[in-house]
């Protein structure tokens, strides 16, 4: 260990150098003297000869060094030291930085769970994909359950695949029920994700087959174990009644293991053979083709590529619509990445946390701007130390690393406290995330994966902020600084010019960020004055779980009709009905396959038209007009002979597939009958505010029954929405205690979710624009007021010569004005390229809207115009006599 | 500040110099810099101090040994004296740049004729 014993020893070696040129140069001197030179003069001439004595011993000790960590090591001494005898310089750096760098980690932190990790818990995650089937228009579909297993038992390029549909089911004895999601998955399930049970097993190869309703067993989650069965073993072979039937806990899942569905959590998991067991019996879910209610997740075989195994799958999706033609003609298949699959919360995240990503970047710019303008303003008052170290022999290189050592320091300190603020704030993923209603994994992992962003992150912004003040420093004339002791610190040319195209740059990178935030307010603004086509207010709304109660179509019938009769009692209410679906909410993409009489649909069109089942008095209640024909009434049920199925149809639905726009009384078939159409209804906005009309059906809900949706009541009243949500949980009590009744609340809350992008974009965006908007302005006060101090006594002379507070007022304003006004021409023109890519993203709203545009500018041009004036008034101020003094 | 007329010399080569000067002879730092530029007729124009850091790089890579003693004037000196690695490397290095010394003049050689 030559070179530890070289680092303790290193005090001697050093004192030897020193000793040895000191005697190198008494020995010189001695010589010169003894050759007749008087001492003083043989003194100089040794040093002349000799060189600079402090860089030569320097140098000489840097042998015995490891240079490059070193004198790293003494730069970030001096640094800390720099620092500390700067405090509030170092304060407003490093926070800004945090605020910067918090920001970014925190998104990221939110984009790493939601797009980069979108199946916690699976074992070689990026292998499994994601199968979904497109109608013919291209539209993504789920996958029956048929369908799958013709996937699972022909695709060669999968290793394995597995279908999940998410339910909400009721867990409990009859009085004692809470709603747990959980899952319906086919038996290998585990096994394609890849995933270890905690405790107990998972689905046995015996429980895999196709058999209906034979294997009542469930795996839990580890969040479930531990809540309900305080992480007992004994919980391994328990029962658990689940919508009234009995099941057997055969494992745990992992801790972080949450389901296949990215964001959302689940904590039961089911075989999907027991669907009939858990949905009053029907199991025609299972053994209908058409019926595409589940999720298909494969595990791409070792070594293929995602590219080749679609290829596979779109052939196989051809094959079956050809051999299936009478549920799957038309259909196609495709395979995706997870996190481009579209179920899960990030289909819904991806927009936002992009553009968000993009402004929290610009945001980071502008705050390396600053900084970097700050490091420029303090380098003009530390221009005598570099010309000092210089003068002693620090070669120029050295002064660089010196101003980059210390910017990295600052980033450092400001990453620091920017991890914890994402730390802090990684539970609030959740306020972006609309309710689905399935619990949604409220805290992203803050990961190593975050960590190592947050490094890089500290180390490009040291780079950043350090590059302009580094080259900058030492490049000043060695000479001319020291020579000049009348004015401590004046800046170059050259270090002017730099800060102002500094400013340039945060003016016109808080443009774009505000004309994004623009744009998104406007839209949000726009997009809430949308009539949605039905009246949301004074109504209130609960949802009534069918399936969970175990009811027949027939017992569903009894219960809403005796629920609705005594509601009608109630004091106030004026309405009551039901429906499967709430306009405006998550979920309700129930749809049919429909032929329509005397229409041929084209080669490519989806006739899977989107439907709501409705009870009377439905359209009534909702405000919704009714243009022709009648609404259904009571005698609208099963109990004809013949059966007489009736439907309602909305305006488009007219529009495009009924010629002459006669649509009473024309024949359509759907669910294996034909209806006859009773009732033409305005349109709506069905699944988001912005949406152009789509064609759309009712039919009555005596009629078609489907336990596994459950009804929402609908109560109208004139009196408070707080009473009515009351008394619709009061009376659902009432009318059968057994029936789960879940998501009381108000029609406005429920649709409030449709508007839910819009309004998290708009604030949030504000809130970031606004806070680079403000440190641009920071950026552009620092360095007006640096000018105004630099040139004081050249104001004081102009003012002594006569000048008028105007002619000071222009030429101290005019600069700050030419900052700002080219930064927003080039903020503005960057700003029209860069947010064509949100348009999709914004509700009646052009990206070049003039409106926002005017709005930005006026707004920019006033912040400036303020952060401009305290300097100038100052400059106005200057006392000649105090001015001319400091010459 | 380095002097204009001043020429830089290539890397390695004021090392090479002293470790030749010392295989002669055993010297202190002052006796090594007086006996190059005197050898070299003061044509090599050496910023005195510039040896130590040579000096220090040798005796880190153990080409030379230094010990304290007393001059013959009676001064305290340190003398430096050649190691047989430092032998060896002297030999090495003065090959090679023989070497190199007789292609730069190959080159230059006609355009003087």
């Amino acid at each position: 260990m030559n070179w530890l014993k070289r680092i303790f020893s290193r005090e001697k070696l050093y004192a030897d150098l020193s000793d040895e040129i000191q005697e190198h140069l008494d020995e010189k001197i001695e010589e010169l003297m003894a050759n007749g030179m008087p001492e003083a003069e043989a003194r100089l001439a040794a040093r002349r000869e000799f060189g600079n004595v402090l860089a030569i011993r320097e140098r000489g000790r840097e042998v015995w060094q490891f240079p490059a960590i070193e004198s790293f090591f003494t730069d970030l001494r001096f640094g800390l030291r720099q620092l500390r005898k700067n405090p509030a310089f170092s304060a407003v750096a490093i926070l800004t930085l945090a605020f910067g760098i918090g920001a970014n980690t925190t998104v990221f932190s939110w984009i790493s769970s939601v797009l980069l990790n979108p199946l916690p818990g699976a074992t070689h995650p990026e292998r499994v994909v994601a199968l979904e089937e497109l109608a013919p228009d291209g539209e993504s579909k789920r996958t029956s359950y048929l369908d799958a297993r013709d996937f699972r038992d022909y695709l060669k390029q999968i290793d394995s695949m597995t279908v999940a549909r998410e339910m909400a089911f009721a867990v409990g004895s009859d009085t004692v029920i809470e709603r747990v999601w959980g899952e319906l998955v086919s038996g290998n399930y585990f096994d394609v994700l890849g995933v270890q049970p905690e405790a107990g097993r998972f689905f046995s190869i015996a429980e895999r087959d196709d058999a209906p309703n034979a294997h009542p067993v469930v795996v839990i989650s580890h969040p479930y174990w531990t809540s309900h069965y305080h992480s007992d073993l004994s919980a391994i072979g328990a029962n658990i009644r689940i919508n009234r039937r009995t099941f057997t806990i055969i494992g745990v899942a992992p801790e972080n293991f949450h389901g296949s569905m990215p964001g959302e959590t689940f904590d039961i998991w089911a075989p999907a053979t027991m669907f009939g067991q858990v949905n009053s019996g029907s199991d025609w879910m299972l053994q209908d083709r058409k019926t595409r209610m589940f999720r298909a997740l494969a595990r791409l075989a070792p070594g293929v590529r995602i590219e080749q195994a679609r290829v596979e799958v779109q052939a196989f999706a051809h094959r079956m619509a050809v051999a299936d033609a009478d549920t799957n003609e038309g259909m196609s298949a495709t395979l995706l990445p997870m996190w481009q699959s579209h179920h899960g919360i990030q289909m819904s995240l991806l927009g936002p946390l992009s553009v968000l990503m993009s402004v929290c970047g610009l945001l980071l710019l502008i705050v390396c701007a600053n900084v970097a303008n700050l490091l420029l303003a303090r380098a003009t008052s530390r221009q005598k130390e570099f010309s000092v170290r210089m003068a002693l022999g620090a070669p120029r290189s050295r002064l660089v690393r010196q101003v980059l050592t210390e910017t990295l320091l600052l980033a450092i300190a400001g990453a620091g406290f920017g991890f914890l603020t994402a730390v802090w704030l990684s539970d609030s993923l959740r306020w972006l995330v609309p309710g689905t209603g399935i619990p949604s994994l409220a805290r992203p992992p803050i990961d190593v994966r975050v960590l190592l962003f947050t490094v890089a992150l500290a180390l490009g912004v040291a780079v950043l902020t350090g590059l302009v003040p580094a080259l900058q420093a030492g490049r000043e004339n060695v000479n001319e600084t020291l020579k000049d002791r009348s004015r401590s610190g004046t800046s170059s040319a050259r270090t002017r010019r730099l800060r102002g195209l500094l400013v340039v740059a945060e003016v016109a990178l808080a443009v774009i960020t505000l004309v994004g935030a623009g744009l998104f307010v406007k839209s949000f603004h726009l997009a809430r004055g949308i009539h949605p086509g039905f009246d949301s207010n004074n109504v209130a709304v609960a949802h009534v779980n069918f399936a969970s109660a175990g009811f027949s179509g027939q017992q569903a019938d009894v219960f809403s009709r005796r629920l609705r009769e005594q509601l009608s009692h109630e004091p106030g209410v004026t309405a009551v009905s039901y429906s499967d679906f709430v306009p405006l909410s998550v979920g309700g993409d129930s749809w049919e396959d429909l032929q329509i009489q005397d229409y041929v649909p084209g080669r490519s069109e989806n006739m899977k038209i989107y439907r709501t089942v409705v009870a009377p008095g439905y359209f009534d209640l909702m405000k919704i007009p009714l243009i022709e024909g009648r609404d259904f009434n009571m005698q609208d049920d099963r109990r004809h002979d013949p059966f007489q199925p009736v439907m309602i149809v909305n305006q488009e639905f007219v529009r495009r597939f009924i010629p002459n726009h006669d649509a009473i009384g024309r024949k359509v078939h759907g669910w294996g009958a034909w209806f006859t159409i009773v009732g033409v209804v305005q349109d709506i906005k069905y699944f988001q505010i912005n949406e152009d009309p789509i064609p759309y059906f009712y039919v009555p809900a005596r009629q078609i029954y489907r336990p596994e949706d459950g009804m929402t009541f609908y109560v109208r009243t004139r009196g408070s929405v707080q009473q009515a949500m009351l008394a619709l949980r009061r009376e659902a009590q009432a009318a059968d205690p057994t029936v789960p009744v879940f998501n009381v609340t108000s029609l406005n809350d429920s649709i409030a979710g449709a508007l839910y992008g819009q309004k998290i974009a708009a604030s949030l965006l504000s809130v970031l624009a606004g806070a680079s908007l403000l440190l641009a302005c920071i950026g552009l006060y620092g360095v007006m007021a640096y000018s105004v101090a630099q040139r004081t006594n050249e104001i004081g002379i102009r003012v002594t010569l006569g000048a008028q507070p105007v002619d000071i007022l222009k030429t101290v304003a005019s600069d700050g004005l030419l900052f700002t006004v080219a930064g927003l021409v080039i903020g503005s023109i960057a700003a029209m390229a860069a947010t064509r890519m949100i348009s999709s993203m914004l509700v009646s709203v052009s990206p070049a809207d003039p409106v926002v545009y005017a709005a930005v500018t006026a707004i920019t041009l006033v912040i400036a115009i303020a952060a401009c004036a305290i300097p100038a008034y100052r400059a106005l101020r200057v006392d000649p006599m105090v001015a001319l003094r400091y010459e | 500040m380095k002097k204009s007329e001043q020429r830089d010399l290539f890397p390695g080569a004021l090392e090479m110099m002293i470790l030749r000067t010392v295989k002669r002879q055993p010297l202190h730092g002052y006796a090594l810099v007086q006996r190059i530029k005197r050898a070299s007729n003061d044509l090599l124009q050496i910023e005195e101090g510039s040896l130590y850091p040579a000096l220090q790089r040798l005796l880190k890579d153990g080409l030379l040994k230094a010990e304290w003693g007393v001059s013959a004037t009676n001064r305290r000196v340190r003398t430096y004296k050649i190691t047989a690695a430092g032998e060896k490397h002297l030999e090495r290095e003065v090959t090679s740049f023989e070497k190199m010394l007789d292609g730069i003049s190959r080159v230059l050689v006609p355009v003087k004729s």
